[in-house]
């Protein structure tokens, strides 16, 4: 099987499984208010302006389009069938995208590869600022979900999870937690409060989140004075982002960023007094600091306690997200809805696999190790396997293998 | 409207549209209760009826203002019950904060909806007390806010088309936005010269630029705030294009055609504005407010360093002998 093959099993794949799944996919609330759009296999262009009627509909539309991604609105319409102009926009939901794309995480991305589109030259992590052999700019990326940056986008849905019922109040019901199927979670907010918030309120609400514009006297921080561990909200958080740096931080750390030896010096000597200062009035008056240093050190503490969501998704009223259940057209895998108590126990990797049966035998051009189910695999360089369904499925929908055959 | 009892109203009617105009406050008011209050809704039809949307936007700012100044001395069970007049989920909450004592709260979609106009960084949310979606006031921050929700209905309330007015009542609406078009004939006088001046580009703007010239990558937030601006700025699409050559997947059709759509040529025909301060420091465009102070808006940097540009080339450098 040669690649346009591969592209043709991928799509022969998805079609199995709308027709066997589609019973399970659940359309959006208020589905007629709502836009539906498809990105095609064939031509790659996103079928758009599409409407259901009803839930039989709505399938009907999953079945017979097979696409490779499946979107809808985050907004409601009057007639969502018509071009932007006169939908005649209703409200939207507030919805927050947390990817690892957005954000280091402490695997480095050394399982991703980027080729320079000029060139040809290749390289592991994330593509450089310029191509170190011909300077050129643009490069094609290949990303893959790999468990410490689920692990990393995880614990930032958590955190936001935290955020949205603590300081916003929303009830537990109001939010749709899902794994997006490739590298991160989707948390959106269906409440009459947020519907008809509009862009710069939603931006003022991802100030919130990412602790852009915070300022320390109104948060009770004054010469190194500021709140206790227990206080509420970004009170409380700026404390706690505080204690965790001055007490975890490694010298070398504190150096590079550019703090005064005496401070260092002061952190390291009085840490154990900071670590008994949890159960008393926090992090502060512990340590010697000027005001400049602690300006420096509160900046990291709003980073260390800040959300790292995609600030352009939830500012946009008119965006297009993936629909829960349906396939990611890069992993092969499902959106994956989830209750925000079971997030500790969700293994996107395991929970997300939507075909559990058949094995493929498969020439893989180059994959990282890693793991879907119980199993791991590779890593692979111009190999032949044969692998079960979801694994072979998701290196053909990465680009990174030829089929040659089902069993 | 030519009855005699009805012209003191006329007068003060136009009084209060014509002291917006010229200041920033209405201070003045009728000795007579009936008056004044009859005065109001006959204000909002002369101001409407100038079909002006910046004297409109004026008049509706100064009164609310004025409601937010006579709203400091009310009670807080007057100012509650005004804020339900507006559907706001607002409760009394005594609440000692240091040196603060907070008076309400209020739930957070009807707070983003009236601060976010409000410019300091003591209205952001991520400044403010929050608690299950509550966010805590004071009597004087409800006041403030109240404000913006009045000027909003105030707004809504120009909005309505007037038609035909009688001769004595259209010369009154004419004289105003005479008056009106004289106070801002100052201001627009110091519009945008036909000259691009680099050296007067805020440092987000010169930041953005010099990553395009040297073709190293713009975030789409990133593009469309450098093209914008350069548009507004009165470049021509031919050289903004020309900012974006050295981009490695430069693509000339399709560069020219989002210059031409932000220029407003194409399309929907709206010409675009670069986003606020905020909306730049929030999409990681902003490199830093250091060199700015007290300003929200790029264009707004461009316009005041042209003006300290051309007064420090006006002024003599040294005194002649």
């Amino acid at each position: 099987m040669n690649k346009i093959e591969t592209k043709a099993f991928v799509q022969e794949k998805f079609a199995q499984y709308y027709q066997l799944n589609s019973s399970s996919i659940n359309p959006p609330s208020s589905m007629t208010n709502r836009e539906f759009a498809f990105l095609l296999f064939k031509e790659r262009m996103m079928l758009r302006h599409t409407g259901a009627k009803n839930a039989e509909d709505f399938r009907t539309l999953l079945k017979t389009v097979v696409p490779s991604d499946a979107y809808y609105s985050s907004a409601y319409y009057e007639k969502p069938e018509e071009e932007m102009e006169a939908k005649g926009w209703l409200g939207t939901d507030l919805i927050f995208d947390i990817d690892a794309d957005h954000f280091s995480t402490p695997c480095g991305k050394q399982h991703d590869t980027w080729i320079c589109s000029k060139c040809g030259a290749t390289g592991r992590g994330t593509p450089p600022e310029k191509c170190p052999t011909c300077q050129g700019q643009k490069f094609d990326d290949k990303t893959w979900p790999c468990e410490i940056c689920l692990e990393s986008t995880k614990r930032e849905t958590v955190k936001l999870i935290d955020v949205l019922t603590r300081d916003f109040g929303f009830s537990l019901q109001e939010l749709i937690i899902a794994f997006s199927g490739h590298r991160g979670y989707h948390v959106h907010v269906e409440s009459e409060a947020v519907k008809s918030l509009n862009q710069i309120a939603r931006r003022e609400i991802v100030d919130y989140m990412v602790g852009i514009g915070f300022e320390p006297k109104f948060h009770g921080l004054e010469e190194s004075r500021g709140p206790s561990l227990e206080e509420v909200g970004w009170r409380g958080r700026i404390a706690k982002g505080t204690y965790d740096f001055l007490i975890n931080t490694p010298v070398e750390q504190l150096e590079e960023m550019g703090l005064k030896r005496s401070v260092v010096n002061s952190i390291i000597s009085q840490r154990n007094k900071i670590v008994e200062g949890r159960k008393g009035k926090g992090p502060w008056r512990i340590m010697v600091a000027g005001s400049e240093s602690w300006k420096k050190i509160v900046q990291r503490a709003i980073e260390n306690q800040s959300v790292k969501i995609d600030t352009v998704v939830t500012t946009d009223i008119h965006r297009l997200i993936r629909l829960t259940n349906t396939l990611h057209g890069k992993t092969g895998l499902k959106k994956t809805q989830l209750s925000a108590s079971d997030i500790e126990r969700f293994d996107p990797l395991k929970d997300a696999v939507a075909f559990k049966e058949g094995e493929i035998s498969l020439f893989v051009l180059e994959a990282p190790e890693f793991r879907l189910g119980d199993e791991r695999y590779g890593p692979y360089k111009n190999v032949e396997v044969e692998l079960p369904t979801a694994a072979a499925l998701f290196l053909s929908c990465k680009g990174a293998a030829q089929v040659k055959e089902e069993h | 409207m030519a009855n005699a009892d009805l012209e003191p109203i006329l007068m003060r009617a136009e009084a209060r549209v014509e002291e917006a105009i010229l200041s920033n406050l209405i201070e003045k008011q009728s000795p007579q209760d009936d008056v004044e209050i009859s005065s109001f809704p006959i204000a909002v039809m002369l101001a409407a009826a100038s079909a002006n949307s910046h004297l409109k936007r004026r008049y509706a700012l100064v009164e609310a203002k004025r409601v937010s100044i006579l709203l400091k001395d009310e009670s807080e069970q007057k100012i509650a019950e005004i804020a339900g007049n507006f559907n706001w989920n607002i409760k009394p909450a005594k609440f000692n904060f240091g040196a603060l004592t907070y008076d309400f709260t209020l739930d957070f979609s009807h707070f983003l909806r009236n601060s976010a106009a409000i410019q300091d960084a003591k209205w952001k949310l991520v400044n403010r007390l929050m608690l299950k979606g509550e966010v805590y006031l004071t009597k004087n921050e409800a006041s403030r806010l109240l404000q913006e929700e009045v000027r909003r209905y105030i707004e809504g309330k120009l909005n309505t088309e007037v038609g035909a007015l009688p001769q004595n009542v259209q010369e009154r609406v004419d004289r105003l936005k005479r008056l009106f078009a004289e106070t801002r004939g100052k201001i627009q006088s110091e519009e945008m010269p036909k000259e691009v001046v680099i050296d007067a580009f805020p440092p987000c703007i010169r930041e953005l630029r010099n990553n395009a010239l040297a073709g190293r990558h713009l975030s789409h937030v990133g593009r469309f705030t450098l093209t914008s601006f350069l548009i507004n700025s009165g470049m021509t699409v031919e050289n903004v294009v020309d900012c974006f050559r050295s981009s490695s997947d430069f693509n000339e059709r399709m560069t020219r055609y989002q210059a031409e759509h932000i220029a407003g040529g194409r399309g929907s025909r709206t010409k675009y504005i670069p986003p606020k301060c905020d909306t730049l420091r929030t999409h990681g465009v902003c490199p830093g407010m250091d060199d700015c102070p007290r300003i929200h808006h790029p264009l707004v940097y461009y316009r005041k360093k042209l003006r300290i540009m051309k007064t420090a080339t006006e002024t003599p450098t040294a005194p002649r002998a």
